[in-house]
């Protein structure tokens, strides 16, 4: 089940491959096809799962290189089967809201379903090898993505993007290794045990080299200016998926690995983490309010909300566990939202610059009303997907021992500073009367509702009901929240 | 189970939003029927959820609850819930009375506005945000629908979202509430940590059993909420901007209902406070300063609108007067008969401004003879507002006073006092600006019927509701005592004084006095008033520009050092690689020549690239996992 759900995009990737020059128009649909099939597997996956248990459910585990014990594990638990059905669902309407790509399209949606196969192998692997093969190959998709079908610094932010991400795996590669040496084993589930016992000063490097590799994905400050390069020279879809799933990747390689595997190690970070958290939220606040360009300031405060689940992970309580991933997710779910209604604006516009927007409510009132609602979302607003996490992990902050409650108290004031920068983006953008550019331009079409009615129907559902998240999650969280002593 | 009706009081104006929300302009507009007759609704089983209530009194149990479970946060449920008591029954009733009432108005008020559908969606939300606020008895979901009526009135303020002004005013609204909603999140927090429930019966319960300081935090967070969400100084400054939404609108959520929800709120945690008694004091400091500063600035100020909202601030000050000498009963009382002649002042003002085609009341005059209805009704609020006999404002402010000579707060007393005879002279400054005098505007004439019948009847309300205070104390199980003749005579008395001064100085066309001597003799103090007390120019010098700057200066850092350091970084390796392309090609290539011929593939891929760059790490990478293989190998051999 699980390998069909990581390598069936691989069927469309060969498809687009063999696809002849002249019927590469047909590229489109195929992604389309793989992607809405990999979706319903997800969606199988996700009925079929059993949220009562924390265990690990529909196992693989075979021999891959048994010279070296690495298998070819996969396996997904509360943590993860949110976060694969998550990919799945933005992969698609990440090919919806590139219908348009005419340039190259085969080589193009290729890309985007090998960075699916990336992605969801990531969220899958129960091998840390196999872990490690899938958050690389993630790089090589995303990569082309950027420096081919980007804007006009789309060479410089895809190598920044490449290297900067490469640098942090050299660390976690180094951590691999040195667990491997230590605990002799691969495999995930088992290093979650034995990982105590290692001498907490080998836990405490360990914990840093993680640290690092996994950091620079979430991004945290300082390690993020790679960020909003990439978001603003990718292309929609890129966007959409690298601020949807990738940062993700950080987050969820600290709850699979680096608090499980090295609680003694958590321990000593767990301050330290806590304050880059909160720096973190209100710095990427503070820098996303004075952003000209929208796309910009979105991916700065992809920064902030990251920030909120990084202080949820360093609180180690259930409740800050569950609102790292409730984060996760509806940080996926807004964020991609926000990226894919400023990708409408541009493709309409060729532009954006807040200054030379204005007045889309006026104009097209659809668009105008989406993007507030997916701003609302994103401000955490209570009955959208974006308050549970907010709340949670700052709920789980304040409960916890090891971060102060005096941080909790800084953190909550990016809670205002996050109104801030959204409000007065909206102020300027949707507001107002229709500058020359936006105006006579034609509100969305079907194919644009389509390609967001899913993500408003799951902001709503899940900012009205937690628990159809949070059924899935805490069973996990809460085992992991023991393990580390929250 | 039998009394599940009682949550669709908050469900139905929700549906109303829910119906309009997808539908266009056009469809909106031909469904307007919809949201009055779902308030109506509404208001209907609200009676009844009153009735089934009656006759009240102190009860542990409340007549009706339901609660469900949010989620789940290690292993325990996060529940909401809705519960019905006396307090929810008799707030229900006064806010279904209202937001009826300003919704069948607005049905006149807003019909030549083409995106009225909208107006009425946004309005019938935030009327279930209130109503589910009302019959909250979970602080979470207390929060949550504090928040969504924030949205809403946010949404209100900005419905003329073309015009500068109120696009502002929205996001000043949105702002500054939020200021204050940050001290609810932490008062959450530390309720959750202590009490580890959100019910609010179980929270109130165990509140003299929490850590210490635990009581103090939660109450200075829920007081500071309160202070924005009730425009209290100094977070008071949002409310008056919020004029620039529709009349009824302010009407309804400026006057009657969400600015009254911070009352609202601290009336239902009070024991919380008790435990926290220099919170309670402050509290009473922050109401009697408000009430005194707002009444001042009321007295200056030439739009009708800003008048009766300063008057709306000053009047929340009073409710916090109350909860800070102890009495929910009074402050809510207050709360209650508040809403009906503040409600109806502000609809009053609508009619006004519609025929007077202006705000500034110096261009008003003369409404009296060609508006009698709108005069009479008007008049009935004014009165009330000014605290006079036999009228709404009269029983409940005296009721407010009464409590603070028996708590023997008598310094408070003199504030108040002072306040309700400032109340009585811009109130009466108003009213003559406004009916008598010459005639300003051509062709006024009075508003449609169905505009006039709400305010009637809210005017109707305001002139008998006094006299169920002792009734309304009795319904929340306090003793229900008629105000004391000595207090009812002193506050006539102030009440008099006000009207007299403002008849001195405004009323009668033939003596019309000069006020800009007087102007001229307060001098500075005048110039501070006009000027709202310097607080918007201290917050727009200090908070906004500072912000603004703080963000700039953190962009600017943001792209010239930290990502300088990263670029810098980058030159540096480039540097390096070309160093290590040699190493790469003497050493590595050497021992990893198997592996190197397989990357062919990838590496033809990269070498199409402009930088050779990704070659070296493609190359730098396959090496290190060739070196880890062979790690592992050798260790596993060993």
């Amino acid at each position: 089940m699980l390998s069909w759900i990581v390598f069936l995009p691989l069927v469309g990737v060969l498809l687009c491959a063999v696809l002849p020059k002249s019927q590469a128009h047909l590229a489109k649909w195929i992604a389309l096809a793989t992607t809405a099939a990999d979706l319903v597997l997800a969606g199988i996956m996700i009925a079929s799962f059993d949220a009562a248990s924390a265990a690990m459910q529909f196992v693989t585990d075979v021999d891959w290189v048994p010279q070296a014990g690495i298998r070819y594990a996969l396996g997904v638990d509360g943590m993860s089967a949110p976060l694969v059905a998550l990919s799945a669902l933005l992969t698609m309407l990440a090919v919806l809201a590139s219908w348009k790509v005419d340039k190259k399209p085969a080589f193009y949606f290729a890309m985007l379903l090998l960075l699916q196969v990336g992605m969801n192998g990531v969220f899958a692997a129960l091998d840390f090898v196999l872990f490690y093969v899938f958050w690389e190959l993630v790089l090589v998709p995303m990569y082309f993505l950027i420096a081919q079908w980007g804007g006009p610094r789309r060479e410089y932010a895809a190598i920044k993007f490449f290297l900067y991400t490469l640098l942090g795996s050299v660390f976690m590669l180094i951590g691999i290794i040195a667990l491997r040496l230590q605990l002799g084993t691969f495999s995930l589930t088992e290093l979650a045990g034995l990982g105590a016992k290692l001498p907490s000063e080998v836990q405490w490097w360990l914990f840093a080299a993680f640290f690092l590799g996994f950091a620079v994905k979430v991004p945290v400050f300082p390690l993020h200016t790679w960020l909003p390069d990439a978001h603003v020279e990718a292309p929609t879809a890129g966007s959409v998926l690298l601020a949807g799933v990738l940062l993700k990747m950080g987050t969820y390689g600290f709850l699979r690995v680096s608090l499980p595997v090295l609680p003694e190690g958590f321990a000593s970070w767990q301050f330290a983490i806590a304050v880059i958290a909160v720096f973190s939220i209100v710095y990427g606040a503070a820098v996303s309010f004075a952003q000209t360009d929208v796309k910009k300031l979105v991916a700065y405060s992809s920064v902030s909300h990251m920030g909120f689940a990084m202080l949820g992970i360093a609180s180690g309580t259930a409740a800050g566990l569950n609102g790292a991933m409730a984060v996760n997710i509806s940080h996926g779910l807004t964020t991609g939202m926000l990226f894919l209604m400023i990708g409408m604006v541009y493709d309409r516009t060729h532009t954006r610059q807040i200054a030379d927007l204005s007045g889309l409510a006026n104009q097209v009132p659809v668009i105008a009303g989406l993007m507030a609602f997916a701003s609302f979302a994103s401000m955490g607003l209570p009955g959208l997907s974006g308050f549970v996490g907010e709340f949670l992990s700052l709920l789980g902050a304040w409960q916890s021992t090891g971060v102060a409650a005096w941080l909790v108290i800084v953190g909550v004031l990016g809670v205002l500073f996050g109104a801030a920068y959204m409000l007065w983006m909206l102020q300027r953008v949707v507001m107002g009367q229709p500058s020359h550019i936006v105006a006579d331009q034609p509100d969305a079409n079907l194919r644009e509702i389509v390609t967001v009615a899913p993500l408003v129907a799951l902001i709503v559902v899940i900012g009205l009901n937690w628990d159809a998240l949070l059924r899935f999650t805490d069973p996990a969280m809460t085992a992991l929240a023991k393990l580390v002593g929250g | 189970m039998i009394m599940n009706w009682v949550a669709l009081i908050p469900a139905l104006p929700a549906l109303s939003f829910v119906v309009l929300l997808p539908l266009s302009r056009a469809m909106r507009k031909r469904l307007l029927w919809l949201p009055p007759s779902a308030m109506a609704a509404s208001a209907a089983l609200s009676l009844a959820a009153f009735v089934r209530t009656w006759p009240g009194g102190h009860h542990e149990e409340p007549v009706w609850s339901i609660a469900w479970a949010l989620g789940h946060v290690g292993g325990r449920p996060l529940e909401l819930g809705l519960a019905l008591d006396p307090v929810a029954a008799a707030t229900l009733v006064v806010v279904t009375i209202v937001a009826t009432c300003v919704q069948i108005y607005s049905l006149g008020y807003m019909h030549r506005d083409e995106r009225e559908g909208w107006y009425f969606a946004v309005l019938s939300l935030f009327t279930a945000a209130m109503l589910a606020l009302v019959l909250s008895d979970n602080l979470l979901l207390t929060f949550a629908m504090w928040e969504m009526m924030g949205l809403c009135s946010y949404l209100l303020i900005g419905f003329w979202y073309e015009l500068e002004g109120p696009r502002k005013a929205s996001q000043k609204a949105f702002l500054t509430t939020r200021v204050g909603d940050l001290g609810f999140l932490v008062a959450l927090f530390a309720i959750w940590a202590n009490a580890g429930t959100f019910e609010l019966a179980e929270v109130l319960h165990g509140a003299g059993e929490w850590a210490p300081g635990a009581a103090l935090v939660v109450s200075l967070g829920l007081l500071w909420a309160a202070m924005g969400k009730s425009a209290q100084i100094p977070l008071h400054v949002w409310l008056p901007d919020a004029m620039a939404g529709p009349t009824p609108a302010s009407a309804l959520i400026h006057a009657a209902t969400m600015v009254a929800a911070g009352v609202f709120v601290v009336a239902r945690t009070l024991p919380i406070f008790e435990h926290a008694p220099g919170v309670l004091t402050a509290m009473m400091v922050v109401g009697a300063a408000t009430a005194l500063a707002a009444g001042l600035m009321a007295a200056v100020q030439h739009d009708i609108k800003k008048v009766l909202a300063y008057s709306t601030v000053s009047q929340l000050g009073l409710m916090f007067v109350a909860l800070g000498a102890g009495s929910a009963v009074a402050a809510l009382f207050h709360l209650t008969t508040h809403a009906f002649f503040k409600s109806l002042l502000f609809l009053g003002a609508g009619v006004i401004i519609h025929a007077a085609h202006t705000q500034d009341m110096r261009e008003m005059g003369g409404l009296a003879r060609h508006m009698p209805v709108t005069t009479a009704t008007f008049t009935i609020g004014s009165l009330a507002l000014a605290g006079v006999f036999p009228l709404a404002g009269f029983f409940s402010k005296d009721e407010i006073v009464t409590v603070l000579l028996h708590e023997h707060h008598y310094v408070t007393v003199g504030f108040v006092l002072l306040a309700s005879g400032l109340t009585a002279f811009y109130v009466t400054r108003l009213w003559f600006r406004v009916f008598s005098g010459p005639e300003q505007a051509e062709e006024l004439h009075e508003a449609h019927r169905s505009m006039l019948g709400p305010m009637t009847l809210l005017a109707a309300i305001t002139l008998v509701a006094g006299f169920a205070g002792p009734t309304y104390a009795e319904f929340l199980g306090h003793e229900g005592k008629w105000p004391e003749v000595t207090v009812a005579l002193i506050s006539t008395l102030v009440a008099a004084v006000g009207i007299g001064a403002g008849w001195w100085f405004y009323g009668g066309r033939s003596k019309v006095v000069n006020t800009r001597v007087w102007k001229q003799r307060l001098g500075y103090f005048y110039d501070a008033l006009v000027q709202k007390l310097y607080f918007d120019l201290t917050y727009d010098t200090l908070f906004i520009k500072g912000y603004f700057r703080a963000s700039e200066g953190a962009s600017a850092f943001d792209a010239h050092v930290v990502d300088g350091v990263v670029n810098g970084a980058g030159t540096a390796w480039v540097a390096t690689a070309n160093g290590a392309h040699a190493f790469d090609q003497g050493v590595v290539d050497g021992a990893v020549n198997g592996v190197a011929d397989a990357s062919k593939g990838i590496g033809g891929l990269f070498r199409r690239l402009q930088t050779g760059r990704l070659q070296n790490y493609q190359r730098l990478v396959v090496g290190a996992v060739v070196v880890l293989m062979l790690i592992v190998i050798v260790s596993r051999g060993a």
